[in-house]
């Protein structure tokens, strides 16, 4: 991290993705044959280092865990600014439209994914990060069926109390009702909120709420979890996008939308997908939940790969998705 | 429940301080015009420098260090360092390598005048006449109409009440002048930092957040650990001075003094001041600094933190303005590159706004106690003597003396607990906070902004306290300046 290295120290392989405000690239570090993604962040802005990469490169530097994709390095070159991070194999989005049937994925392997993005999303918290952008491109996967969070840009560091932000944060499909109705001081269970939309998802293999407007997801969201009300959400009335002309929708059981979740599965991503964002369970509580219970051995690694496993990194939660290699390799993604 | 959230919506408010800032966005036709690539340019501001011997890498640090003919340095503890100083912004005719020898000519003007008023009377009017010469602060003209309500009226206001001070304490002040700083602050030892055990006070106070999601309750204690653990990382060298052969405290203090001017101007937030100094500072302990770069540095740190906690960052080109366009944009953002490669892109600085504002949750939020405790952190920001210790250990200091000030009652467990130090932790950095304020103003705009309603007068209140209670610190001789003493 301290820029000794230089770009050509890698060799630049194909192209990756395209961000909002970088490359990805796919390559390989020339002296130990390492991939790595290179993201390649252009300086040529007028206002030069976006906040996008001054945000993310602190905030990774902080954030060294097993379920956060690592930087190792950050380059500069004449106008550029590259970002070494972890080679993985392919992002959630990806993952799912190959392996999954229809996009739905086997019980089990969600199980062990929505672990391992709570255990990331836990670690953020605890670091005072809020991400503010978690959906399945952003969740890096790896033929080993580790899932690590990707691209920080959006994300930032929290006060408590928190401060005003943004409301421009999170695609909209995964984005929590109060950001909807206009709150700036949304906190940590705007991830959860994401993280639960995001296991519906690969449920089903369809978005939960693909909504196309601010409003037309607001009426998504309600049209499951029924229109809340001033009585049901104690401050409703106050929020900016507050409209009294909402229709009235009663509350769908998750149990008839998703029938193919089990009970417990349904009951954790009900207190995931809570309106009210105080109501929200914590990724930390997440994480103890009963529907974890067969997945996490003693030592803290799932059940399955313990014996199945047979490179398995110690304390790791592993699953054995289908191997990876038959991933097509201009597998695109925007996570990093 | 309904006390808390009415504090809170007021902590919140305070936090809008920067609500007009998106008035403060001036257009950016100049910033449009002006898209030059900055690396095709000739002069490459800061990295340049070790060529020419402005700012040296650290291995050369020794080299700066060991210099025999930095005769100054020590002329500088007897207080009567040479006027080698040019102004800050006269930079621009400078040639770069030949420092000391060149351009005595304004600076020696400001020494002398200010050694004239400075032995006459401390107010803070001829502080500011030579202050003024060294670095000027160009009113942006997107930001003008905000500038009146904290202007000149206040400024009159400042001035009176200011002499009458002086009028008072001269009498009290007849003992005679040492060069000896009164106290002697002893950098932060980095004390060892074990948690007293949870009061039962505090247990409640933290259950009742639970409601709230703004006090993200269930991690509120992982958090302020983690922030504790990276505290030690961010605290930059408090002898950097050291190896500055062309710095000395005093222009730090005039630097630090005018970004507490532009960070009101432009309407920031808090957190944004704090990160900018101690961008500064980390980058001094790092870096060899020419003096005509200085205001480089301080506008490039302010650009940098902007960008990092502002949800809307003001644009480069009122960063350009600000300092009187003594800068290009693409010197700015030659330099914002250099800067944040030196200091690694680690802006994990933990605020001492976060510990201020935890403290005040044991102390109801209590706005005039909270007022008080930010000007008082914010005297950690220009007294350079309190840039070793940690920023919760500023915040709890600051808070402690805010609630003295205000005869708030003691410092009892829960306010212990949410600060993490005891009373007798905390008083060798109240000891610097009142000798700083018993001594005569030389930071004036930092005394102005506090000077003002919206902040409850705290500065001019705060330090009639110290002036009167000083002799029960031990601090007697306050005539002499900081920067005397320095």
């Amino acid at each position: 991290m301290d820029g000794k290295r230089h770009a050509a120290s890698f060799q630049q392989l194909e192209k990756l993705g395209e961000g909002t405000y970088a490359t990805v690239f796919k390559g390989r570090n020339r002296q130990t044959g390492e991939l790595v993604a290179l993201k390649e962040i252009h300086l040529d802005s007028e206002e030069g280092t976006p906040s996008t990469a001054i945000r993310e490169i602190s905030l990774m530097k902080e954030l060294k865990h097993e379920n956060i994709v690592a930087l190792h390095d950050v380059i500069h070159t004449e106008n550029k600014l590259m970002l070494v991070f972890e080679y993985m194999d392919g992002d959630l989005k990806k993952y799912m439209d190959t392996h999954g049937e229809r996009g739905a994925l086997k019980p089990h392997v969600i199980k062990s994914f929505m672990y391992q993005l709570l255990r990331g999303i836990d670690f953020c918290h605890k670091n005072r990060v809020l991400h503010r952008d978690l959906k399945p491109q952003n969740l890096l996967i790896n033929n080993k069926g580790q899932l690590k969070l990707g691209d920080f840009g959006l994300a930032r560091a929290f006060g408590i109390p928190v401060n005003t932000f943004s409301n421009e944060v999170v695609t909209l499909w995964y984005r929590a009702p109060d950001v909807l109705l206009g709150s700036r001081t949304y906190n940590t269970s705007i991830d959860i909120w994401s993280a639960g939309c995001i296991m519906a998802e690969m449920f089903s293999g369809r978005p939960l709420f693909p909504g196309t407007t601010n409003e037309d997801q607001i009426i998504r969201i309600f049209r499951i979890m029924g229109t809340p009300t001033e009585r049901t959400w104690p401050g409703l009335s106050q929020f900016p996008e507050y409209k009294t002309t909402w229709q009235m929708y009663s509350t769908q059981p998750l149990s008839t939308i998703l029938p193919q979740i089990d009970p417990l599965g349904i009951d954790l991503l009900q207190r995931m997908l809570q309106l009210r964002p105080e109501l929200r369970i914590s990724a930390a509580d997440a994480l103890n939940h009963q529907w974890f219970a067969d997945l996490i051995g003693q030592s803290g690694v799932p059940v399955q790969q313990q014996s199945s496993m047979s490179s398995q990194i110690p304390g790791q939660p592993q699953m054995m998705p289908p191997p990876y290699g038959q991933v097509p390799s201009q597998v695109g993604y925007g996570g990093y | 429940m309904v006390r808390a959230t009415r504090n809170l919506r007021s902590v919140t408010n305070e936090n809008d301080e920067n609500t007009a800032a998106t008035t403060a966005r001036v257009t950016r036709a100049k910033a449009a015009a002006l898209n030059v690539d900055e690396l095709s340019m000739p002069s490459k501001p800061l990295q340049t420098k070790k060529a020419t011997g402005a700012v040296a890498n650290p291995a050369r640090k020794r080299n700066v260090l060991g210099d025999v003919s930095n005769v100054t340095k020590a002329e500088v503890a007897d207080g009567k360092k040479p006027a080698a100083r040019t102004g800050l912004v006269s930079k621009a005719a400078q040639p770069t390598g030949i420092k000391k020898t060149t351009s005595t000519r304004s600076a020696v003007t400001t020494k002398e005048a200010s050694k004239k008023t400075e032995t006459k009377r401390s107010g803070p009017g001829s502080i500011v006449a030579q202050k003024r010469k060294m670095m000027k602060t160009k009113e942006p003209a997107a930001t003008k109409e905000e500038a009146p309500e904290e202007g000149e009226p206040i400024r009159k206001k400042v001035h009176t009440s200011e002499k009458d001070e002086n009028a008072q304490t001269d009498v009290k002040q007849e003992k005679p002048a040492t060069k000896e700083p009164v106290v002697s602050p002893g950098p932060e030892a980095a004390a060892p930092r074990h948690r007293p055990p949870t009061p039962e006070a505090a247990k409640i106070l933290d259950s009742e957040d639970l409601d709230d999601p703004l006090m993200v309750a269930e991690y509120a204690n992982d958090i302020f650990e983690y922030l504790r653990d990276l505290e030690p990382k961010s605290v930059p060298n408090p002898q950097y001075m050291a190896h500055q052969d062309d710095l000395d405290w005093k222009t730090r203090g005039i630097l630090i003094d005018w970004l507490v001017e532009v960070h009101t101007r432009f309407h920031l937030l808090p957190e944004t001041l704090f990160l900018a100094v101690n961008i500064v500072d980390r980058f001094l302990s790092e870096k060899v600094v020419q003096l005509d770069r200085l205001q480089l540095v301080g506008i490039t740190a302010m650009f940098i933190a902007s960008k990092y906690e502002e949800v809307l960052s003001p644009h480069i080109a009122n960063f350009r303005h600000i300092a009187d366009d003594g800068f290009t944009e693409a010197e700015i953002l030659s330099a914002e590159r250099f800067v944040l490669a030196t200091l690694n892109y680690d802006l994990s600085y933990p605020n001492p706004m976060n510990f201020l504002r935890r403290i005040s949750k044991a102390d109801n939020y209590d706005i005039e106690s909270r007022t008080f405790g930010k000007y008082l952190m914010e005297i950690g920001l220009l007294d350079h003597r309190l840039m070793g210790y940690r920023p919760s250990h500023i915040a709890a200091a600051a808070m402690y003396l805010a609630r003295l000030i205000l005869d708030r009652g003691e410092w009892d467990e829960t306010l212990a607990y949410y600060a993490g130090y005891t009373e007798e932790e905390i008083q060798p950095v109240v000891l610097l906070m009142v000798d700083y304020m018993a001594r005569p103003v030389i930071h004036e705009a930092f005394f102005k902004k506090y000077a003002s309603k919206k902040f409850l007068k705290a500065s001019i209140i705060a330090r009639q306290w110290a002036k009167k209670n000083a002799p029960l610190y031990g601090i007697t001789n306050t005539q002499l300046t900081l920067d005397e003493i320095s």
